[in-house]
């Protein structure tokens, strides 16, 4: 195995770095023992705005139930028709248009349809509640699937690392930020959301800033921020003694935390040999203000942050409502592409092509990442049959979509734990058999080694009679 | 009780009493008196059974059924209240005492006493002990680090930050509390986040010039000037010389390593994370009294006085300020002093949005909850089917803060007037003789002439100040304005003549107050269904004739104060319906300062489904002897607001389809139904009772929330249980029985101010438990 691994890696290069030998020292005793489930499992969420429409996800041969029967035009809000189950191989169908760049991973895609999330409010996205399942649009009241996978899975400094165009939804030019913001996504807990980078350049400078800088400039820097570390621990101790029993056992976590965050930086030193061999070449796409470079650059960053093993999780936001794909001809904003319906865009696109454009500049970009990941050896296959792409809106299926058909596309695998291939329809919201986001983040848990609890975030009221617990059979291998 | 207290000598007084051998066994003779029978080797009730429970409580597993056994007690909850043989108070009290020296003395029920740290667990200090004025104990709180609030940092000015600071408290009350306010490593994390971009912002304004590489070493004297600036500007207050020497030694060192602007920036890292940019700090340095308690030193005051009232440093108020300035803040009286000042020139002051003492209205939202209104997710299908045109619960709030308001201006009976008043706010800006002012110039300006030819006039203008984009090209741009123009004469064309036909029919016209200084942005009466009211839209016929001076009365048999309104409702209901067992825990525990035990982890908490039943039908599974043994505290209270639907609609009735099956519709279908006869209906059981509430007079039956709050409103219970609640949201904290004092003096002060809160926060802010630490 080791034999074929090796020439398969000869001359293959990653993010302009050749390499000689597997990325982790997990990955090597996992391959050592044989045993796949000890591979490192990652998650990358592409969780986009303004919902990820329906109509057009599904297979051709098999019957549309988001669209009129007799017109072919599409349905409104929980309009959907209905039916049973659905759940048939893709190999055995042509995928729909707006997936063609996926037609090579056919067999390692699963698209879901028709999973409900309700009860989240928030006219244009969900916020934390797409990752929570809680009615949390702009504070976070509980952990996201992204941040509880991350704690889990992610050995590197990072449990997860997340980026994204912009902090705002609706407002802003351009619609794109330069550095830190929060896009309402991810939260670790209740009221500590996770800040998102926005700028590519201070991305890759922030993980793999090692690989390029000079050995004196690393070395001040890691100075510099001993002497804060140790200052600040120094002057907190001289608190301390002032303090009681109780006040004390809550101010050792404030003083712990340095030596915490040394200990991340630490990490990040320890990988430096893997940063320096898998980082990314930075390019002036890192600085341009055009959402489509924006987007392949964090897709780039994303993957060589995984294969370094910096984080198992990443969480990308390729776009907010204010952006403006001027790239694809188009001046309207995401938010008014979602209004045009069948009238047209600036660059004569029907609404509904120019949100399926959107869409495939961001499936591009996945299809490109799984490539990258796919080239990787890793155990008897690849690092993609360890990663899992997910994406997602925050908004369900359409722009004010709703939220009782909520699409999902998998990419990749979790070393076998979930069935791919498949286009698996659930039956429409309230009937019997349908199941929600939350049973499908309960899959995630279960294939990434986390034992589940029976729920994931608030039930739905309307769902008493339905059973709403548990993974979904359908997707567990 | 010692409830989480550093009351050593009391405690060290009573293991010295409880360990005598007359008391020594009192724990195992009352558990053979009150509970063997039904927990014993024969019954084991709830699979629970005490004879075989030793005294040693060394052993950690004896020590937790203790705990268990303490907190039944607590409670009230056992013996059961149907059982013929009760213990006396006093002898409940005795053996709580003495299970609780005996965990002490143990050293277990560690885990036991930091839960009761937390306010939902305020209550189970003894109430009556806490105001039978029995207690001597000089009142303190203990010396301590309180973390900033995520209010306070929202006030510090740091661009774009984000609050690092959050709540672990429940969301359901007081949040804000010392000793559960954490600082952890996701926090300092976020904290460097924010100064990396704070100063990252700054660079890029080019406020650190003299650090440019290129720029010669300033001299040792522009660098501690320098530090001193950021230090007031991120500390909030000018360093003293030894603290800029230590961080002047600091800069050098770090610019040594990393260069001028490198070294500069870590160092101001250090000042994001210096403790006192994260913690307010309340040592008690000033005079140490006869009692070991140590006063708060005049900044010390200052600074907790300006936490409490507002969410800013002390200069940021000029009246604290300068009362510190001129050494006017040293003992209870001056103290006294500068709060009634600050109360009776602030209150009510400042913008509508930020008004001067945040802190005051704060507290009558975690009290009552009323502004989680917007938490709990309402369906739209099912809004719009129940007859809701726009579920508006920012304006629901609005309504009810300006009724607080209100009701605080009086300051006169104050606790009472919340609880019972049927004159409410709706759509108004609280201020009436803004609002008549407002009206009578847009009444005015809409009746006038011209207004058309006005209207046309300003759109022409607004439309010429808008920029072409690019891509528009100026036949489109134009065919824009035509479509522009067309829509703003249309529009004052509707507004002209529906302020006509409601001033022709005599109804004031509501006029769309639009967001400023002096108001919120109230657009029209489409909200207000849920008081009742007949809402209208602004491209409709107003139906309601809106009074421009408020409050005005809604009917007495339909409303009463905070707890009716629909904002209370709303945030204490469910995403589908009524929540009856919230409600209820919370007059248990609001209002009652009653104690409630956690939920049972084994309890199934579903109601069962049946659309052919009430809901409160189906909480009659709750009656069950297992369940009924807590829920009596709850359901006899919360269900009495069954006379209300969860949008706030005061009902009399439930209506049944033809089916059997409930029908919850008021659209126009519902109508119809009901028009040709195919709706039956029930009257709303809306009964219930007080019970258990520590005040004989005001239990007994009721026949509505309505009688129920009348009831509740004047009583000393109610009063009281009020206070303790004033009192842990200005101490962070839960009373101690050594608060005792504070207690009965703030009571006494309200009372004899005629019921004034101005008077109860004076009391409260300077009394030894705010001013003393030990």
């Amino acid at each position: 195995m080791i034999q074929r691994r090796r020439q398969f890696l000869k001359g293959m290069s990653f993010g302009g770095a050749s390499l000689a030998m597997a990325p982790f020292v997990r990955s090597l005793h996992a391959q050592a023992s044989g045993n796949p489930e000890l591979l490192p499992k990652r998650f990358v969420f592409v969780v986009k705005s303004s919902g990820i429409d329906k109509f057009n996800l599904v297979p051709e041969g098999v019957e549309n139930h988001y669209v009129s029967p007799t017109d072919g035009r599409k349905l409104g809000n929980k309009a959907r028709r209905l039916g049973p189950l659905v759940d048939v191989p893709l190999a055995d169908h042509k995928l729909p248009e707006k997936l063609s760049q996926l037609e090579a991973f056919k067999n390692r895609l699963t698209i879901i349809q028709s999973l409900s999330g309700e009860g989240f409010s928030g006219n244009h996205t969900s916020g934390y509640g797409a990752l929570s399942c809680h009615n949390s649009e702009a504070v976070a009241i509980a952990p996201t699937i992204d941040c509880l996978l991350g704690q889990h899975l992610s050995a590197g400094p990072y449990p997860m690392y997340g980026m994204s165009t912009n902090g705002r939804l609706l407002e802003g030019g351009s619609g794109l930020s330069e550095s830190y913001c929060y896009p309402n996504i991810s939260a670790y807990k209740a009221g500590m959301p996770v800040p998102f980078q926005a700028s590519p350049r201070k991305a890759f400078h922030e993980l793999f800033g090692a690989s390029v800088a000079p050995p004196d400039q690393l070395e001040a820097e890691l100075a510099l921020n001993g002497n804060l570390m140790n200052f600040l621990a120094e002057d907190a101790k001289r608190l301390e003694k002032q303090l009681s029993g109780d006040e004390k056992e809550r101010f050792a976590l404030y003083l712990d935390s340095f030596s915490s965050l040394q200990e991340i930086e630490k990490k990040k030193a320890g990988l430096a040999d893997q940063i320096k061999k898998f980082a990314p070449t930075p390019s002036d796409r890192y600085d341009s203000l055009k959402p489509k470079h924006r987007i392949e650059s964090y897709f780039e960053l994303a993957g060589s942050a995984l294969v370094t093993g910096l984080t198992n999780v990443v969480t990308l936001r390729p776009d907010t409502l204010g952006v403006q794909y001027t790239e694809l001809g188009i001046r309207n904003s995401v938010h008014a592409l979602g209004h045009l319906q069948e009238n047209k865009a600036t660059n004569g696109m029907t609404g509904h092509d120019a949100r399926a454009a959107v869409e495939k500049l961001h499936l591009a970009g996945i299809a490109e990442l799984a490539k990258k990941l796919d080239a990787m050896p890793e155990g008897d296959g690849t690092m993609l049959d360890n990663t899992l792409i997910v994406y997602m809106s925050c908004a369900g299926g359409d722009h004010h979509g709703g939220q009782a058909d909520w699409p999902f596309l998998l990419l990749g695998g979790m070393a076998g734990k979930l069935k791919m291939g498949r286009y698996l329809e659930f039956p429409k919201y309230r009937e019997s058999g349908h199941r929600t986001i939350g049973n499908l983040y309960l899959s995630f848990m279960e294939a990434a080694g986390i034992k589940p609890p029976e729920t994931f975030g608030q039930t739905d009221s309307n769902l008493k009679d339905l059973d709403v617990t548990g993974p979904l059979a359908e997707l567990m291998a | 009780m010692f409830v989480g207290s550093l009351n050593i000598s009391c405690l060290i007084l009573w293991m010295v009493i409880l360990s005598s051998p007359a008391v020594a066994d009192s724990g195992m003779s009352f558990l053979e008196s009150y509970c063997v029978q039904c927990h014993g080797p024969d019954k084991k009730k709830g699979k629970i059974t005490l004879h075989d429970l030793t005294g040693d409580f060394r052993d950690a597993r004896v020590a937790d059924r203790w705990v268990g056994v303490l907190e039944q007690l607590t409670a009230e909850d056992m013996p059961p209240e149907d059982e013929d043989k009760q213990p006396g108070s006093d002898e409940r009290r005795q053996l709580i005492e003495w299970i609780e020296a005996k965990l002490v003395g143990a050293n277990q029920g560690a885990a036991y006493r930091k839960k009761l740290l937390a306010p939902e667990y305020g209550n189970w200090v003894d109430h009556e002990k806490l105001f039978s004025g029995e207690i001597q104990t000089p009142p303190f709180s203990p010396s301590r680090l309180w973390r900033l609030s995520p209010e306070i940092f929202d006030r510090r000015g740091f661009g774009k930050a984000r609050s690092p600071f959050t709540y672990t408290t429940s969301e359901k009350g007081v949040r804000d509390y010392a000793a559960m306010s954490q600082v952890d490593q996701s926090t300092v994390q976020m904290i460097l986040i924010n100064a990396d971009q704070f100063l990252e912002e700054r660079e890029k304004r080019r406020e650190f010039k003299e650090l440019e590489e290129e720029k010669p070493m300033p001299s040792e004297e522009e660098l501690r000037n320098l530090i001193a600036r950021e230090f007031r500007r991120v500390v909030g207050r000018t360093p003293s010389d030894d603290e800029k020497q230590k961080y002047l030694q600091f800069l050098k060192r770090n610019i040594k390593i990393g260069g001028k602007l490198k070294g500069f920036k870590t160092t101001v890292k250090a000042l994001f994370l210096n403790p006192e940019a994260i913690y307010r700090m309340e040592f008690g340095l000033g005079k140490k009294d006869e009692h070991g308690r140590r006063h708060l030193s005049p900044i010390e005051v200052v600074n907790a006085l300006a936490y409490a009232l507002t969410d800013q440093l002390p200069d940021r108020n000029q009246l604290l300020w300068a009362a510190y300035k001129k050494g006017d803040i040293n003992n209870r009286e001056e103290v006294a002093q500068v709060v009634r000042q600050m109360l009776d020139e602030q209150l009510g002051s400042g913008r509508w949005s930020q008004p001067a003492l945040p802190r005051i209205m704060r507290f009558f939202e975690q009290y009552f909850g009323f502004d989680r209104a917007g938490d709990v997710f309402k369906d739209n299908d099912r809004r719009r089917l129940e007859g809701i045109s726009q579920w508006n619960t920012q304006l629901l709030i609005h309504d009810a803060k300006m009724l607080i308001n209100h009701i605080l201006g009086k300051d006169e009976d104050v606790i009472a007037e919340l609880l019972t008043t049927n004159e409410y706010f709706v759509a108004h800006p609280g201020d009436n003789e803004f609002a008549k002012e407002f009206y009578d110039e847009r009444i005015a300006e809409i009746t006038h002439p011209d207004y058309l030819k006005r209207e046309i006039a300003k759109a022409e203008e607004q439309y010429a100040k808008r920029k072409k984009p690019g891509h528009v090209s100026p036949e489109e741009w134009e065919e824009k304005r035509v479509k522009w123009m067309e829509e703003k004469s249309k529009k004052a064309e509707r507004t002209l003549k529906f302020y006509s036909l409601a001033l022709a029919e005599g109804i004031n016209p509501h006029p769309d107050f639009p967001f400023s200084d002096r108001s919120r942005g109230i657009a029209d009466l489409i909200y207000i269904t849920p008081y009742n009211l007949p809402q209208s839209g602004r491209a409709e016929k107003q139906k309601w004739n809106w009074p421009i001076e408020q409050p005005f009365e809604l009917p007495k048999e339909q409303r009463a104060g905070i707890l009716t309104h629909p904002a209370w409702l709303a945030a204490w209901s469910l995403n589908d319906g009524n929540d009856p067992i919230h409600r209820g825990i919370w007059i248990r525990e609001k209002l009652l300062a009653g104690k409630l035990q956690d939920v049972p982890p084994d309890v199934d908490a579903k109601v069962p489904t049946d659309p052919h039943k009430t809901l409160r039908e189906r909480l009659g599974v709750l009656r069950d002897e297992r369940c009924w043994n807590c829920h009596h505290k709850i359901n006899p209270l919360g269900e009495t607001f069954e006379m209300f639907d969860d949008w706030g609609r005061y009902r009399t009735h439930h209506f049944f389809g033809e089916d059997g099956e409930i029908v919850m519709r008021r659209d126009r279908r519902f109508d119809q139904l009901l028009e040709e006869g195919k709706l039956t209906k029930r009257k709303v059981n809306a009964t219930g009772a007080i019970g258990g509430s520590g005040d004989a007079k005001v239990d007994g039956e009721v026949k509505d929330a309505i009688e129920m709050i009348h009831r509740l409103g004047r009583s000393e219970r109610v009063r009281q249980s009020f206070i303790r609640h004033l009192f842990r949201y200005f101490m962070g904290r839960n009373e101690m029985l050594s608060d005792s004092r504070t207690l009965i003096e703030a009571e006494q002060a309200y009372l004899e101010s005629n019921g004034s809160f101005k008077a109860l926060v004076v009391s409260l802010l300077s009394s030894d438990s705010f001013l003393y630490r030990r």
